[in-house]
């Protein structure tokens, strides 16, 4: 009982992190109908550029997110035009040419990380690493840890950013207009191709800022990046395939799943725990958490 | 002048020919209907003017530019719009979302504020809907915002497919009203339409359409009393 704070704050911070690790993913699933299997390795190769230049410059990484946002936002929107080529081709089915190429390019990646950065592990050191909160009230207590409360800001500000871009701007009402109806966008004056590619550099812009985080937090290796795409996956079936506003509850609640299971259970089976309330969920509301997925 | 024109235009699904050899020409200020059997390509040549639809010969010609082959987006710039078969909505969004989208370019930001004022007098309905989302609407007042998305864009040209089809007659009678409204406004009006005794009422100019051709045109009067016409289209 006396761990029940401590494996709350714990699903919390966690669940900031795993937000901004889908909310991108989900967001390009509504708009483009693209399932990214490359999402852990977006959030990997992100981890490895904030890791070097947090090598050369010795800046907090913190203060290198810009810049890994800038530039992988513009890989991402480059590339956008040939995902569009692979899915738009007239044989085949989108969904599936869509997540083979994707697939193909998290391989892809993975193996030329091997290559390049080799298979250790590695972290990011941050200011904030070395900083935690202790609080105490009779006989509950927790330890906050600094860099983990970061990472929960770091996700709060991406989320209402989000949010602000979509609901409150010109642009945004182009990317909605988009996800729902492509063809009656086009005839609203929304430059279709233009807007994706725009979406999907921010995505893999999000994803890279949030691998920095998580090699501040955790650790930088070639090949972590399939722990992170089970995470999107999770979090965005969960939310409800497309639907953008669920995805922060989700992620909060397999947070804290996580968290409860580490602390009051087995951490070998929290994976299995996982999947388990995946499923029960998705028998019971096929659709996720709110109904509202596709 | 023809403000719109499509010359010779064919156009093919994969081996299905779905135009042949369509010629049409709108004139500024003027009402064209466009009426046809079921199937017989009406809507295809609505969306190959304002570009959903690539062709595969001829010309489509909007204030002597050329257009076909530029991307829907940058057509509809020019001030071409379409009111699509069965509304298109923005199901999610709300009523004025939806009616906002319709302003989403840029030469029309400015005036969004205006424009919506227009329109909700147009359709008082929808203001009182305004926080509604689309889906949630009457067919009727989907189509409201279907027509009000349309005027947001402050167009020329306004082109209609079947905006009465699934209506209950009272309110079809009140879209051919809107429709006249904005025609003595000075917009120039292209509609397809199965309701084809109210169309050609409406209508100063009128093509016939079967099988992907253009079997016949006239004005509304000549058609009206053409005896073929009468028994295919009209019953009597």
């Amino acid at each position: 009982m006396e761990l029940l704070p401590q494996a709350l704050i714990d699903g919390i911070l966690l669940g900031g992190i795993y937000i901004t690790i889908a909310i991108g993913f989900s967001l390009v699933y509504g708009v483009m109908h693209i399932i990214d299997f490359a999402v852990g390795e977006w959030i990997m190769l992100g981890a490895f550029l904030g890791l070097y230049l947090n090598k050369w410059t010795g800046l907090d990484p913190f203060l290198l997110l810009p810049l890994v946002f800038v530039v992988f936002g513009l890989i991402g929107y480059l590339l956008q035009p040939v995902i569009h080529r692979v899915i738009s081709g007239r044989q085949g089915n989108p969904l599936l040419m869509g997540l083979v190429f994707t697939f193909g390019l998290a391989l892809m990646f993975r193996g030329i990380a091997l290559t390049g950065f080799g298979f250790y592990s590695h972290s990011i050191p941050s200011t904030f690493s070395d900083k935690s909160f202790f609080y105490e009230q009779g006989t509950f207590f927790m330890t906050v840890s600094g860099i983990r409360l970061a990472g929960l800001i770091y996700a709060l500000v991406i989320t209402v950013a989000l949010h602000w871009l979509l609901k409150k701007t010109n642009f945004g009402l182009g990317v909605r207009a988009l996800a729902q109806n492509r063809d009656a966008a086009a005839l609203m004056g929304v430059n279709g191709k233009r807007t994706s590619s725009y979406v999907y550099g921010i995505y893999v812009g999000i994803s890279a800022m949030t691998g920095v985080l998580i090699g501040s937090i955790l650790s930088v290796s070639a090949q972590m990046g399939p722990d992170y795409t089970i995470v999107a996956f999770f979090v965005v079936v969960l939310a409800g395939m497309g639907h953008l506003a669920g995805v922060p509850w989700a992620a909060f609640l397999l947070g804290l799943v996580q968290s409860f299971f580490l602390i009051y259970l087995d951490p070998g089976l929290t994976m299995l725990a996982v999947f388990a309330i995946l499923f029960t969920i998705l028998l019971v509301s096929p659709r996720g958490l709110f109904a509202k997925g596709v | 002048m023809n403000i719109l024109e499509a010359n010779s235009v064919s156009v093919k699904y994969g081996d299905f020919q779905a135009l042949w050899d369509i010629s049409i020409s709108v004139k500024a200020g003027q009402l064209v209907a466009l009426i046809g059997a079921n199937g017989a390509g009406k809507t295809t040549t609505l969306k190959t003017i304002c570009g959903l639809v690539p062709l595969a010969e001829g010309q489509i010609i909007y204030q002597g530019n050329l257009i076909s082959g530029v991307p829907v987006h940058q057509v509809v710039d020019q001030g071409i719009t379409l009111v699509p078969e069965g509304r298109q909505l923005f199901p999610k969004m709300t009523v004025e979302e939806n009616l906002l989208v319709g302003a989403y370019l840029k030469r029309t930001q400015e005036k969004k504020a205006a424009t919506l004022q227009r329109v909700f007098q147009l359709f008082p309905r929808l203001e009182e809907r305004r926080t509604q989302t689309a889906e949630t609407l009457s067919g009727g007042e989907q189509q409201m915002v279907a027509i009000g998305r349309a005027l947001m864009q402050d167009p020329k040209v306004i082109m209609f497919d079947e905006p009465s089809l699934g209506l209950a007659p009272i309110l079809v009678q009140e879209v051919f009203e809107v429709i006249q409204q904005l025609h003595q406004q000075g917009l120039t009006v292209f509609i397809v339409e199965q309701n084809v005794h109210q169309t050609l009422k409406i209508a100063d100019y009128c093509y016939v359409m079967e099988n992907g051709r253009i079997v016949q045109e006239g004005t509304g009067k000549d058609l009206e009393s053409d005896p073929k016409i009468r028994e295919a289209y009209l019953g009597f």
